[in-house]
């Protein structure tokens, strides 16, 4: 690859297939992006709050650059398709949300049934191509408000993540980040011995 | 009691497709989605034929795929894994034979014409076979954007065109090669994933209005051509980009079959 890859297929390439979940996540990343009028994260720049660990997050890391490594992505497991992205040159934050729908189109449900299915037919498998290719085509033209809803986020953007001494744990040998270790008398031990 | 079964008509016979549907919805494509109080869902390509609700009864009428019907066709692909060749580079293309991006082996095909038009210049290439397909070396020494054609004639005629990136960044708009029947890309620089992209369809130089167009992509799971478009009145058609791989485009016209290769370049 020696050109800049479009936002969509960085996505793509680093989730490692293309499925409705992602999408919604590439639309989100891309929103922010221009709501924020910023350039993916290179140290910290932007930090991303998520509050689902799906799909739609492998495109905020891909396409923002708010990756689990760098500490700029902070997950709360509160099984909602909703993202904070802040910008700290900015100082503001905005919130997105994914709109619930009370009745999703008849494509989606049968193409999440297909995908649960183990084995497919090669009808199934036709079947399954062409749906995601509607279904495709709908997230990716249909207007953001229908989408998702947003707001501007009271937010206070925390420091950049630390970088911590490694110490050994006295039992197992191997190094750990000396605030997750336990001392045990003069000696450290780490969670996974104690 | 409110719920109903489903019937689908087929040629003539009517059989029990669903009991106790509570919820049926038209979809896109002739789709109609069926769920039951049981929670079972389905799909069918079907119309509404009849509803006879005091009886709980509503009948469904089949609608037949149009049989798949492969024809020969031929069409070039490059032969790099990122979509463009580099100055210096050995730029080769394939060109395979088959339907729908899937291809037969490569028998030596009599008469087969392979040419490179570049920076205003046209020059015939030569063609052998290599494994599952032909080969077409292009040489070191291009730079620029080539459109390469072959063409066969045999019972029918064959063209099959692409376009090929040497170096980066020749987005230069490209002429029609002049060919019979030509599938002409109407933006080269811009062929993404998630986006629309446009073709024209050219006979004899003219636009070709209410043409088929068949398109498909690499590692397609369809038989068939899983999109039919239609040229307007222009002769152009647009398609929304859903796939990673290369695109076919292919037109069949007064026994003549023209293929366009869209390669997306990284």
């Amino acid at each position: 690859m020696c050109k800049n890859m479009p936002p969509l297929e960085l996505a793509i390439q680093f989730h490692g297939h293309i499925c409705p979940g992602l999408l919604m996540g590439v639309r989100a990343a891309e929103f922010a992006q221009k709501y924020l009028d910023v350039s993916p994260d290179q140290d910290e720049e932007l930090l991303a709050v998520v509050e689902t660990n799906s799909c739609g997050v492998d495109a905020i890391q891909s396409i923002l650059g708010c990756t689990f490594g760098k500490g700029n992505l902070i997950f709360r497991d509160y099984g909602k398709s909703v993202y904070t992205i802040a910008s700290r040159d900015k100082d503001r934050a905005v919130r997105i949300a994914q709109k619930y729908q009370a009745q999703p189109h008849p494509d989606n449900v049968r193409y999440r049934e297909l995908s649960r299915q183990g084995t497919l037919t090669e009808e199934e498998a036709a079947e399954k191509e062409n749906l995601l290719a509607s279904i495709f085509e709908r997230i990716m033209t249909t207007p953001f408000e229908e989408l998702f809803n947003w707001q501007e986020a009271d937010f206070a953007i925390p420091e950049k993540a630390q970088i911590y001494p490694t110490v050994q744990c006295s039992i197992c040998g191997e190094g750990v980040m000396e605030p997750r270790a336990i001392m045990n008398g003069q000696l450290y031990v780490c969670p996974t011995c104690t | 009691m409110c719920e109903a079964n489903v019937y689908l008509s087929r040629e003539g016979l009517e059989e029990l497709l669903m009991e106790g549907v509570d919820r049926i919805i038209p979809g896109d494509d002739d789709n109609i989605f069926l769920e039951n109080v049981f929670g079972e869902r389905r799909l069918v390509k079907a119309r509404i034929k009849e509803m006879e609700l005091v009886r709980h009864r509503i009948v469904l009428e089949e609608i037949k795929e149009a049989a798949v019907r492969p024809h020969l066709e031929l069409w070039l692909e490059p032969d790099t894994d990122h979509g463009h060749f580099h100055p210096g580079e050995e730029a080769r293309m394939k060109l395979f034979q088959g339907f729908n991006m899937r291809a037969h082996e490569a028998a030596s095909m009599e008469g087969l014409e392979a040419f490179v038009r570049i920076n205003g210049q046209l020059r015939e290439l030569a063609l052998h076979k290599h494994h599952d397909a032909m080969e077409i070396e292009l040489g070191q020494e291009l730079e620029g954007l080539a459109q390469i054609y072959v063409h066969y004639k045999g019972e029918s005629e064959l063209y099959a065109t692409a376009v090929m990136e040497v170096g980066h960044h020749h987005h230069r708009g490209l002429q029609p090669l002049g060919l019979p029947l030509e599938i002409v890309p109407l933006d080269y620089s811009h062929a993404r994933l998630g986006e629309n992209y446009g073709i024209q369809v050219l006979k004899d130089g003219q636009p070709l209005a209410g043409a088929e167009v068949r398109a498909t992509f690499n590692g397609t799971q369809s038989r068939d051509y899983p999109h039919h478009l239609k040229t307007d009145g222009e002769g152009k058609c647009r398609l929304f980009l859903t796939a990673r791989g290369n695109y076919l485009f292919s037109v069949i016209h007064d026994n003549t079959t023209s293929t366009f290769t869209l390669i997306k370049s990284f």
